[in-house]
Order: structure tokens, then C-alpha cells, then sequence
């Protein structure tokens, strides 16, 4: 065992594992705050006219004049804000309902169970399956045609790429809305947060509290503050998002993060300046959308004040129960519907428009895709590998490091390390790549696993921390009363004991590094196909059966991962640990 | 190995030091005479040789657009050939459209990249490669020194070295000849529109079953500019000659505003009402495969009937070429001036020249891309593997295929201008 052999030469240097922990904090800062904001500096120069590459050695402000002329960019902006904050809000309150709904029931761990697995379908394949429901020809139209809606060929109606970009909502709420529900549950099962929330809702219960104003007065008050963060990067993420809005969103014109993107794809290279500036706009835009959902949340708190200690015992509370199930289940049926067309698709022969299933099945696309998509399979778990081992390791070491020093890490350094999270990737990446290519210009693989690490680290980090702060610091204490060194503690302790959450912590960052699109884009420059990038392409392509089977490829890795940690989880400590039985 | 025979050298006599010297000194002397024998042979040919010598056992990264897998099969076998011949590595990297090697190239160049570029070769042609020439992206001058340019016969055809009228000057290498083709699903319509003008009544007649992608897509800007042509057809010869030269503001004036009417006229009957555009030229299969759109075109005519194959298209589709004209062009293979591995690019090039490589492209059941090679050039045994094949799907048959007057390419310029006035005619919902 490489680990072992590792570990025992860690323990036996521990000045070694000293510095290594000690150091990582740095290191870690270094890897998130170079890129991000080389990344931000390199797309500034140009954004204000210095490109020397075309000739422009002399800032102005053209770049901007040129965005401000472009038509549409009014709209492109005002679609970035408002699907990005209605599909935030409504995913927020959709969590909240549910939260409140089913906070005492058994129903709560079963949507927990059932949206799991949402959480970790990348976001282009999300969209592919969406885009594949509500399209005029998907199993939307065709499960209703043609006995009640009268369909014979598909109705000319405007789903997906619609103008008001209800789509990408639709596509943004459905993603966003498990990491919402995961996240706030996983708040309340920290044993002593969770257990005093509960407690708290029971003793409002025989106050005779209605169960949801309840929850909403006493539970939510609490829990808000753990979710702010998660709520500010999903926010900022759908503000830039990229796959959504290129899959489901309407081309004329597009998101501004969209267009920022055609841009610097653009023939015409003088629109990189352009671009540029777009990043910089970019940028100023989700900065005002996080700042003002902040004053926002100040708000509704000070209008609701009064509300929680008015006494009130109830606010239509059948209603809302009720509203809830019918959202839960009209969810559920989306989520499903848009399963099996895509499933449906990836092996259908010929499939004429009203009928609901195709005329035979055949698995030639499976077969054509797997052989096509060989190298980008190897790559997409390779670069997953690399980038989760780097990130896990440097959290690891960062987390001990912070025992050391017996405090949390620095108001600002825990800032940083959602950094590449709250600032919009479109706006740092293409400066990083630039930057990547003075450096190492032929070394495609490394640039996309540091690009990945990027992303990976804070997904990573969210998911230790605190399982590892909250390690009975008494274990720690009664091993080094033994006399065992902080390395042996760290190995022979610490990381046994925390088994399964490193577990699943790898299985995340694994699933967050297989669900990235422009990172790999970018910093591979195409050379890197892994099958997220593939299946973007094959997006718009020519085929929606290809294109099912790759997005059905990008939800089975992430689940394989999960699968495996989940099964490690429950293996490895009977494999090792027998003897103590 | 050496350390071995030095020690038994210097054990030996002097005797055998000498035969020793005197056998290298003649193989010395026989190597040299055979060298300079073949460097009598021709400059050109030795300077190939030199390039083969150089290129052999390298990794090339082709950058070509990776949209089409019939497309991505060839030049997977293009790989094992040369990888054979040559033990080059190639890599397709699989671009969504060319324009990103554009920007990648450019970017190297703004980092002062100028040996070591990413890109060794690129599939090309109309306005991308007339933006990398204008920037002095590509290596000029080398196309004329591959053995196997002069099966295209430049010199009796000078659309080889003309890139949608702009002179190659030996930046890129003709790789294959393309025609706009249509088709369209013979149970939705028995007779499709013949010319640009019944089109805009079969819209009528069929609402919301037709569309182009959105400029600046290839295939959109192809379909503005094959009507742009047919709209000015029976203006004067010398107004419509203008097409052929800059796009000029006056130029503009003259022969643009017949396409804004027609299209003005044509978009309410397009499919969502004209509202809305796919971004890409593929996306037109997939919506004549849901069954959205009952008439589309391409410029992989082969590529129809293997999508009826795989199923992505219905039984029922039926190709032609309109009867006023198909806008034809040629693409065609550049290496970026900073490429890596030029001398490997080079061969790579040469071989995808070769009869072989361009006679397999031919092939309808491999891709159905027109050879660049001219036939005559050929023995007679390599013209046999030209015969198109007898047993297909009935869309591999194109109607109209002979009396479908081709239709050059408009200068480069236009295609911005269209673009240009397009977006802000139509790019932007009111």
C-alpha cells in the first residue's frame, strides 16, 4: 500500500509533516488567488484597449463604447439578472417549502434520497434533458398528442430558446434546487444544531404553532444564515452560467455570459477588446446581483420581524402544504419525464412525432458513441483523479493546519476559498488562460487539471470542513497523552475516523470536475475532450440520440463515483480494522 | 555497447586499428557518393525528402471542426494511415467551429508564442482564412513543394489555389469540393421548391417547416449568399460582378437591399415564425429528424442517407440541388506560421492529397466529399476508385445534381457584411 508506505515515512519525519501542514494554507490560497486574479488582470488590460497583438497600445475606453453599442445588450443583461434571480428565489423558496412541509415527516429523507442524485448530473446534461422534454417533437408534446392536444406534426411553439428565458429557469431551478435542499440538510444534521432546531420546533408545535409557521418562525430564522453562502454562489453561478443558457436559452440575442464567450470565439479578433469588457460588465453585474439579494435578505428580515413574535399561529397552512405537494410533484414528474426521453432516445430507431415511443430500439448509438468517446472517457476520469487527490490532500493539510493554530481560518482566507465560486469563471479564465500559455504553453492536461482544481477545491473544502471541525478534539487529546506525534494522529486517527466523509467528499470533487464545461474548453484549448465538453458539442449537433447517450455517460460517471465512495465507505473499515473486533 | 568495443580496441594491434579505418573511410566515401547522386536528382525532390526525414515519428494536432462523425471516422483512418507511414500521431481536435483556432493562434501570437504554436494544422476556408492571412497567421509558400498538389492540376484549375476568390499564395492545401444540397421529407411534401423564388411560396404554403441557422453559421451564411446571388441574377452582368470585389459601401447600396425585401417577405412564414434561428448548421438535421422541419439543406450531401442509416433522420428524405443554382466551394488545409511540427503537417497534408486518402473521402458510405484531385491525372487503375458505389439509400441519389449551375463564392467581405446587417436586422427580437 503506496498510502501506507507514505504515511509511515510521514511519521517518521515529523518535522516533514509539519511543514507540510503548515505550509498547505499558503499553497492553497496561492493555487485559488494567482489564477483568479491573474485570470481578472489579464482580461482588464485588454478590456481597456491594451491588446499589443492588434495593434492597440493605448487605453481607452472603445471596448465599452463598442458593448454599449452592440445591439440587444440591454436585454442580454436584463435575461442574465432575471433568470438568474427567479431561478435562485424560486428555488429558495421551493427548498424552504419543502423544508417547512415535510420538516417532521418521513417524506423529507425520501426527497432527500430521490434529489441526490440530481445534484450530481452535470449541468449540461440537466439541460440536455430538459431541452429534450419541452421541445416541440419531446416527450412533453408527445405524451399528450395526438388524442388530446390534436398534434400531428409538432406544434410551432417557441420551448426551448424561449425570448423570456423560461427555459433556462426551468433548467437553472432544477439544479439548483437540490444543492439548496442538500445543503440546508446538511446543516441540520449537525447533532447539535439539528437536534436544538428540532427541539425548538416541538416546543412550538405544543404552543400550538401550525407545523409550517413553525418552521418558518423558528427553524428558518437560524438556518438562513448557514445557507447564505451556498445561496450567494448559486446566485452568482447562474448570473455567468454558461451550459444552460447555450443549450436552452434563446440566441438572439443570448446571456450576456454567452455572448462573452462568441465573442472571444469570434473571427473577428478586434472583438476580443470587446469581449473584455463584457467580462469586466460581467463581473460588475453579479457583483450587484450578490449585493443586492443582500439588501434584499435585510429587507424581508426587517419586514418580517414583527411577524415572529406577533403570536400568529397559523398563515393558511393547509394551503401551503398543499401548494407544496403539487410543486414536489410536478418536480418529480419533470425530473422523471425527462429521464426516460432521454434514456427513450439514446436507443430509439426510428421515431415519428406523436407516437410516445419509438417504432423499435436499437443500441447502435450506444454502441458508435462508446467507441467515439473512448479517449475522452479516459481523460474526463484522469483529470477527475488528479484534480480531487490535489484538492483533498491540500484541504486535508489546511484543516489540520487550522487545529494547529487552534482557529478557523481567517475571516478573509474563508472568503477566498469560495473566490473562483462568487466571481463569474467567464470573466478570470480567459485571462488565465493567457497567462497559463507564458508558462506552460504545450501542457494542455496539467493547465485543465489546475483549471478544474480551481472549482473542485471549494466543493471540497464545504464538504470536509466541517466534519473535520467537528472531530471530538478528546481523541486527539488522549493519543498525544500516549505520546503519539501530530503526524501519527493525523494518520493513524483523524483520517480513520473521517473515512467516510473523505469519501464522499471524493466522490464530489470528482463529480464537480467531471461537470466542468469552459474550464476545460479554455485551459485544454481543445486539445482536452472530456465527455462534458463533447456532450455540449453535441448539443446543437445533428443527432439527439448521440447526444442522449452522452449526457446518459455524464449522469452514470458522477453516480459511479458516489456508488464507489458510498460502498468504500462501508468496505474499508471492516477490511481494515477486523482485528479490533 | 561502445564502452565494450573501445576496451577491445585498445587491447588490439596496430594492424587492426587500421583496417578499421580504412572500412569506415570507405563506407564514409560510398555514403557520400550516394548522397550527392540523389541530390542530383531534382532540389524539389530532395527538399521533400528533407521534410520526410524531419516530419517522421512526431505528434500533429489537427484542429478541424468535430461536428459530424462520419467526418470524425475519416479522420480517425486518416490517423492509422499516417501513423503507419510515418508514425505521426495525429490528434483531431474536434472544434465547434474554426473560428477557435483563430483565437488560439492569436493569442500565441500575443504571447509572443512563435515557434511553439498548439496548432499544426487547420481545416479552413472563406472568412476565417482570409482573417488568419490577413494577421499573418499562416505559413505562406508551401503547398507547391507537396508531391501530391500537382494531382489537383493548378494549373488548368485555378479554383485550387482561389479561396473564395482570394489568392492562396501556398498558405492552405484544396482538401475537397463542397455544393449546398437540399432535402426535404417526401411524406410532409411532394414537391419541393425548385428556385430561391418557389421557396419563399412553399413557405407560404407550409408554415413554420423551414429554416436556416443564424448567421454567422457556416451553413446560414451559405444560404444569404446563394441567395443573395439568385436575388441580383438578372441585374447587369457588371452590377453583378460586384459580388466578386470588396463589399463596398456603394456595392452594398446596390445589390444588398433585394435580400433584406426577400427575407423581409420570407421569415413570418419560418419555422417559430422567424422569430427564433438554431446557432448551428447541424441543428437543421435534428429538426428535420423530430419531424419539425420538412425541408433543410447541407453541404455533406452523403451525410443525409447515413443519417437515414443511423436513424436520425426519417425514410422517407429525399436530397436534390436547386435547379437556379448551388453555391459550391472549396475547403481546404492551412498550417499556422508558429505551428509546432510543420514538417509533420506537410506530410499529413501530402497524404490526405494522395488518391487514396481522397478517393476513400468520396466514398458516400465514408463521407461523400467531392475530391479535389483532377481525375486525368491519374492512371487509369486509381480513376476506377472514383466510381461511386451502385446500392444506396434513395437520398444518396442528389436530383439535379448535373444541371445545377455551381455558384461561386461571393468575395469574403460579403460574408461580414450579411453577417453584420443580419444581427441587426433580425438578430434582436422587437
Amino acid at each position: 500500500m503506496a498510502t501506507t508506505l507514505w504515511s509511515n515515512a510521514m511519521m517518521a519525519s515529523a518535522s516533514g509533516f509539519n511543514t507540510l501542514v503548515r505550509s498547505s494554507p499558503l499553497v492553497m490560497m496561492a493555487l485559488l488567488v494567482i489564477p483568479v486574479m491573474g485570470g481578472l488582470i489579464t482580461v482588464i488590460l485588454p478590456a481597456f484597449g491594451w491588446f499589443p497583438v492588434l495593434g492597440h497600445t493605448q487605453f481607452s475606453v472603445d471596448g465599452f463604447i463598442d458593448l454599449w453599442q452592440t445591439p440587444g445588450i440591454g436585454y442580454m443583461a436584463l435575461l442574465s439578472v432575471s433568470t438568474s434571480v427567479i431561478s435562485t428565489s424560486l428555488a429558495f423558496v421551493i427548498t424552504i417549502l419543502i423544508l417547512g412541509s415535510y420538516f417532521t415527516s418521513p417524506w423529507l429523507g425520501y426527497i432527500q434520497r430521490l434529489l441526490g442524485p440530481i445534484l450530481v448530473i452535470p449541468h449540461a446534461a440537466a439541460a440536455i434533458a430538459i431541452g429534450f422534454l419541452i421541445t416541440p417533437s419531446g416527450m412533453l408534446s408527445r405524451v399528450v398528442s395526438p388524442w388530446l392536444s390534436g398534434w400531428v406534426t409538432p406544434p410551432d411553439w417557441l420551448y426551448p430558446h424561449d425570448a423570456m428565458g423560461l427555459s433556462i429557469i426551468l433548467g437553472l431551478t432544477l439544479k439548483e434546487l437540490p444543492f439548496l435542499l442538500l445543503m440546508a440538510l446538511g446543516v441540520l444534521a449537525q447533532p447539535d444544531l439539528g437536534q436544538t432546531l428540532r427541539a425548538q420546533h416541538r416546543v412550538a408545535l405544543s404552543l400550538g404553532y401550525c407545523p409550517m409557521t413553525a418552521f418558518f418562525k423558528v427553524v428558518l430564522p437560524s438556518l438562513y444564515p448557514f445557507l447564505r453562502l451556498p445561496l450567494l454562489a448559486v446566485l452568482a453561478y447562474a448570473s455567468a452560467s454558461v451550459e444552460i443558457p447555450l443549450i436552452l436559452g434563446p440566441n438572439s440575442p443570448p446571456t450576456l455570459a454567452v455572448a462573452i464567450m462568441q465573442w472571444f470565439h469570434d473571427v473577428d479578433l478586434s472583438l476580443r477588446i470587446k469581449a473584455s469588457a463584457g467580462a469586466i460588465v460581467q463581473i460588475l453585474l453579479t457583483l450587484l446581483l450578490l449585493l443586492s439579494w443582500w439588501l434584499l435578505e435585510r429587507l424581508v428580515k426587517k419586514i418580517t420581524q414583527n411577524m415572529l413574535i406577533n403570536g400568529q399561529r397559523e398563515y393558511a397552512d393547509a394551503m401551503m402544504q398543499n401548494i407544496t405537494h403539487v410543486i414536489t410533484l410536478i418536480m418529480f414528474a419533470v425530473i422523471g419525464l425527462a429521464l426516460m426521453g432521454i434514456i427513450l432516445w439514446s436507443v430509439a430507431g426510428f421515431w415519428h412525432f406523436p407516437d410516445a415511443l419509438p417504432q423499435h430500439f436499437v443500441s447502435l448509438h450506444w454502441q458508435s458513441a462508446l467507441q467515439q468517446m473512448h479517449t475522452p472517457l479516459i481523460d474526463t476520469v484522469l483529470i477527475g483523479v488528479y484534480a480531487t487527490s490535489l484538492a483533498i490532500m491540500l484541504t486535508l493539510f489546511t484543516l489540520e493546519a487550522e487545529q494547529y493554530t487552534s482557529k478557523n481560518l481567517l475571516r478573509l482566507s474563508s472568503v477566498i476559498i469560495y473566490l473562483p465560486l462568487l466571481i463569474p469563471s467567464i470573466a478570470f479564465l480567459f485571462g488565465l488562460v493567457w497567462l497559463l500559455e507564458q508558462f506552460n504553453s504545450h501542457q494542455s492536461f496539467i493547465n485543465v487539471v489546475l483549471a478544474h482544481l480551481l472549482f473542485v477545491l471549494p466543493y471540497v473544502f464545504l464538504s470536509l470542513s466541517s466534519s473535520y471541525r467537528r472531530l471530538d478534539p478528546r481523541f486527539s487529546m488522549v493519543a498525544a497523552s500516549l505520546g503519539a506525534s501530530k503526524a501519527k494522529i493525523f494518520w493513524k486517527i483523524k483520517l480513520p475516523m473521517l473515512l467516510a466523509p473523505i469519501l464522499i467528499a471524493c466522490a464530489l470533487g470528482l463529480a464537480i470536475s467531471f461537470s466542468q464545461y469552459l474550464p476545460t474548453l479554455l485551459a485544454g484549448g481543445g486539445r482536452i475532450n472530456t465527455i462534458t465538453t463533447e456532450a455540449v458539442s453535441l448539443a446543437n449537433g445533428g443527432s439527439r440520440r448521440t447526444s442522449a447517450v452522452y449526457a446518459l455517460v455524464q449522469m452514470i460517471l458522477p453516480a459511479l463515483g458516489f456508488l464507489v465512495a458510498w460502498a468504500l465507505a462501508r468496505l474499508l473499515p471492516k477490511m481494515l480494522f477486523r482485528y479490533r473486533e | 555497447m561502445p564502452l565494450d568495443k573501445l576496451m577491445i580496441l585498445s587491447r588490439t594491434p596496430k594492424s587492426m586499428l587500421h583496417i578499421v579505418a580504412v572500412i569506415a573511410l570507405s563506407i564514409f566515401i560510398c555514403a557520400s557518393l550516394w548522397a550527392g547522386n540523389a541530390y542530383a536528382k531534382t532540389n524539389e525532390s530532395a527538399a521533400w525528402s528533407d521534410i520526410e526525414a524531419r516530419g517522421i515519428n512526431q505528434a500533429v494536432y489537427f484542429h478541424a471542426w468535430g461536428g459530424d462523425p462520419q467526418i470524425n471516422s475519416y479522420i480517425q483512418w486518416v490517423a492509422e494511415q499516417v501513423d503507419q507511414q510515418y508514425q505521426i500521431t495525429l490528434h483531431h481536435v474536434k472544434l465547434t467551429d474554426t473560428s477557435e483556432a483563430v483565437s488560439r493562434v492569436l493569442a500565441e501570437k500575443s504571447a509572443a508564442n512563435d515557434h511553439n504554436g498548439q496548432v499544426d494544422m487547420v481545416w479552413i476556408n472563406g472568412d476565417n482564412f482570409a482573417a488568419m492571412a490577413k494577421h499573418q497567421l499562416l505559413t505562406p509558400n508551401w503547398v507547391s513543394t507537396l508531391p501530391n498538389f500537382g494531382l489537383t492540376d493548378p494549373d488548368n484549375n485555378p479554383a485550387m489555389t482561389r479561396d473564395f476568390g482570394v489568392p492562396t499564395q501556398g498558405m492552405e492545401a484544396p482538401w475537397g469540393k463542397a455544393s449546398l444540397t437540399f432535402y426535404y421529407d417526401s411524406l410532409a411534401s411532394q414537391a419541393p421548391p425548385q428556385t430561391l423564388q418557389q421557396l419563399s411560396l412553399w413557405s407560404q404554403q407550409h408554415p413554420g417547416r423551414f429554416t436556416y441557422p443564424k448567421p454567422p453559421d457556416f451553413l446560414g451564411m451559405s444560404f444569404l449568399k446563394y441567395a443573395l446571388i439568385m436575388l441580383n441574377n438578372s441585374q447587369a452582368e457588371a452590377i453583378k460582378n460586384l459580388l466578386y470585389q470588396p463589399a463596398t459601401a456603394h456595392r452594398q447600396a446596390l445589390l444588398l437591399p433585394v435580400l433584406w425585401q426577400y427575407l423581409d417577405q420570407l421569415h413570418p412564414h419560418l419555422w417559430r415564425k422567424g422569430k427564433h434561428f438554431m446557432s448551428s448548421g447541424m441543428a437543421l438535421r435534428r429538426l428535420m429528424g423530430d419531424g419539425e422541419l420538412a425541408l433543410a439543406f447541407t453541404f455533406s450531401a452523403a451525410d443525409v442517407p447515413a443519417a437515414v442509416a443511423r436513424f436520425d433522420l426519417p425514410n422517407s428524405i429525399r436530397s436534390y440541388r436547386m435547379r437556379d443554382g448551388s453555391l459550391s466551394n472549396i475547403h481546404f488545409i492551412a498550417i499556422p506560421y508558429n505551428a509546432t511540427h510543420t514538417d509533420s503537417a506537410k506530410l499529413v497534408v501530402n497524404f490526405l492529397l494522395s488518391a487514396q486518402a481522397q478517393a476513400k473521402k468520396q466514398q458516400a458510405s465514408i463521407w461523400g466529399d467531392t475530391s479535389v484531385i483532377a481525375l486525368s491525372q491519374l492512371p487509369a487503375a486509381q480513376q476506377a476508385w472514383f466510381q461511386p458505389p451502385t446500392q444506396s439509400h434513395p437520398s444518396a441519389q442528389i436530383a439535379n445534381q448535373e444541371s445545377s449551375p455551381a455558384l461561386g463564392e461571393p468575395d469574403p467581405s460579403w460574408t461580414k457584411v450579411i453577417a453584420t446587417q443580419w444581427l441587426q436586422r433580425y438578430g434582436v427580437m422587437r
